[in-house]
């Protein structure tokens, strides 16, 4: 193995020697545990660390040398956001005010100990997921601006080298947001094919699990390990075990790649605009064949998921608001949960019939296209406390900057991939976002590998001083 | 229930009078993004989420 630090290694690296007995997972948790010893105290990532990360990672060691070797994630250690309940760790949800949650394994989770990783700890969020920003937690690429969110501290945890991979849930782009400002690998599978019972739910229709990772394949390797039938999650389904692992390498010659240039494209940050378009070349250069296209209704779509989401979420903490308990959310988040009350039902119900025209539409575009490409958000990572950004001739705010090309794939539920494809002018990493029509991931990890392996960043962690 | 109150009851908001006007101040960029919804004549699109009467049991696989 190279002389490269254990904490920066990807799964698709370490898995073969820890096969191979020639890795420790104990060698591997003990580097892991130094550096966010070291360096976490700034970056703020954790919530919570596994008392019994160290006796996971024995435990995986002992089950390799005897000989029951499980698969690429045994002995990995990853951690999860902080809205998957646990059976060893408390779950909050990223709130402090009075709630509890189930002391009992989510699917996800425990789909991730039978396929033999190591939870090594709960990572912050942005309260009930609800928010972009993830406070406090800092970007490891400039630790004066924001991961992202909701799934803020896996992307930071990821970026610093604290651990190879973690799970996030995605709601309008809470996975590929943090992934995109953080410099990861985001996948948001098709809705239902990851099961999310045991996680806080925030808005039924539009939730989504899924890991942020170092790489295409870690992400590949994660996802096949998640996906399978939840039968307590209602929107669940049963699509049989997937093999992920098998595309990576494939050829992309004549896929056909598609470009929605209206919405996806527009105002977007100059060194965004010229790193997305220099990936489109790059994968034509692969063999992608290039198909421009629009979706006029997109303009309705911030309508639909604001209603969508709003209106879910102020459902879900109806007892809470009831109890006067919002008082004790942080300011944003009590805003969003309480204005929830003013989206009338027929409001509510128009956002789900524009959800099924976009869909309507989308399955149309789908029929020539495999994978549409496009920026994961209009602009890099901003400055903590910023309320909003200017991009190109005029004022955003971040909130709505930073969602705006995320939510059309929430509202569909098809999949997308966020994957890092270059460095603005301030060093800081950009998103580009792949999607495919439902349960096609295949394309999604095909696209993306072959796009990775022609980039020399590939699992870089940003080059962080405290 | 008589003359009831629009915000507390219909809205079943139970905030002081200057919370609801906070509140509705940050509603105001949404709603401007609805206003555009309800523009649309979506009469003959059934919604995303639509009614089944099949469920399963929990635990169960729906059939």
């Amino acid at each position: 193995m190279s002389e490269q630090p254990l904490w920066s290694l990807p799964i698709e690296r370490m898995a073969p020697e820890i096969q191979s007995s020639r890795l420790s997972p104990v060698e591997i948790i003990d580097s892991l545990l130094e550096r966010i010893d070291k360096y976490d105290g700034e970056i703020k990532s954790f919530v919570c660390l596994a008392p019994n990360a160290r006796a996971q990672a024995e435990a995986a060691a002992a089950e390799i040398a005897a000989g029951n070797y499980k698969g690429p994630l045994h002995g990995i250690p990853i951690a999860v956001k902080d809205n998957y309940f646990t059976a060893d760790m408390p779950t909050r949800a990223g709130t402090q005010a009075a709630v509890e949650y189930p002391k009992t394994d989510s699917t996800c989770v425990a789909k991730l100990r039978e396929a033999g990783a190591i939870i090594l700890g709960k990572t912050n969020m942005h309260e009930f997921a609800w928010g972009n920003e993830t406070p406090p937690t800092r970007n490891p690429w400039d630790t004066e601006r924001v991961p992202g969110g909701s799934s803020g501290g896996s992307g930071a945890a990821i970026a610093a080298g604290f651990v190879p991979a973690a799970l996030g849930s995605d709601t309008g782009g809470s996975i590929r947001i943090p992934a995109s400002l953080c410099g990861t690998v985001g996948m948001k599978p098709t809705y239902g094919l990851v099961g999310r019972s045991g996680i806080v739910p925030h808005s039924w229709s539009l939730d989504h699990a899924g890991p942020l990772a170092a790489t295409v394949a870690d992400a590949a390797f994660i996802t096949e390990a998640l996906v399978g039938h939840d039968a307590n999650d209602p929107g669940s389904v049963d699509r049989g075990k997937p093999d992920f692992a098998s595309v990576l390498g494939a050829s992309v010659e004549g896929m056909r790649i598609g470009i929605c240039r209206n919405h996806f494209f527009d105002a977007l940050a100059t060194d965004v605009g010229e790193k997305v378009e220099k990936a489109i070349s790059q994968l034509s250069k692969l063999g992608g064949k290039v198909v421009e296209f629009e979706i006029p209704n997109l303009k309705y779509g911030l309508a639909a998921i604001y209603a969508i989401e709003l209106a879910s979420s102020t459902a879900w903490h109806d007892p809470s608001l009831a109890a006067g308990m919002t008082a004790d959310y942080q300011s944003d988040v009590r805003t969003l949960v309480e204005i929830g009350r003013f989206v009338t039902a027929p409001d509510y119900l128009k956002a789900e019939q524009l959800r099924r025209v976009l869909m309507e539409d989308f399955a149309r575009a789908f029929s020539d296209i495999d994978v549409v490409v496009g920026p994961t958000l209009p602009l890099t990572a901003w400055r903590i406390g910023e309320r909003s950004v200017r991009i190109g001739d005029a004022d955003e705010s971040v909130l709505a900057a930073s969602w705006r090309l995320t939510y059309p794939w929430n509202l569909i539920g098809v999949p997308a991939l966020s994957i890092p494809c270059g460095i603005d002018s301030r060093g800081l990493p950009i998103g580009l976002q792949f999607a495919a029509p439902p349960f096609k991931e295949v394309d999604l990890f095909r696209l993306a590998y072959a796009y990775e392996a022609t980039q020399d960043w590939k699992g870089v962690r940003a080059p962080f001083k405290v | 229930m008589k003359n009831p109150d629009l915000v507390r009851d219909v809205l079943g908001i139970s905030l002081e009078p200057e919370r609801v006007e906070e509140n509705l101040a940050a509603y105001a960029d949404i709603l401007q993004e609805i206003a555009k919804l309800r523009t649309l004549d979506l009469s003959d699109v059934n919604p995303a989420v639509t009614f089944s009467p099949i469920v399963a049991a929990k635990g169960t696989v729906n059939e």
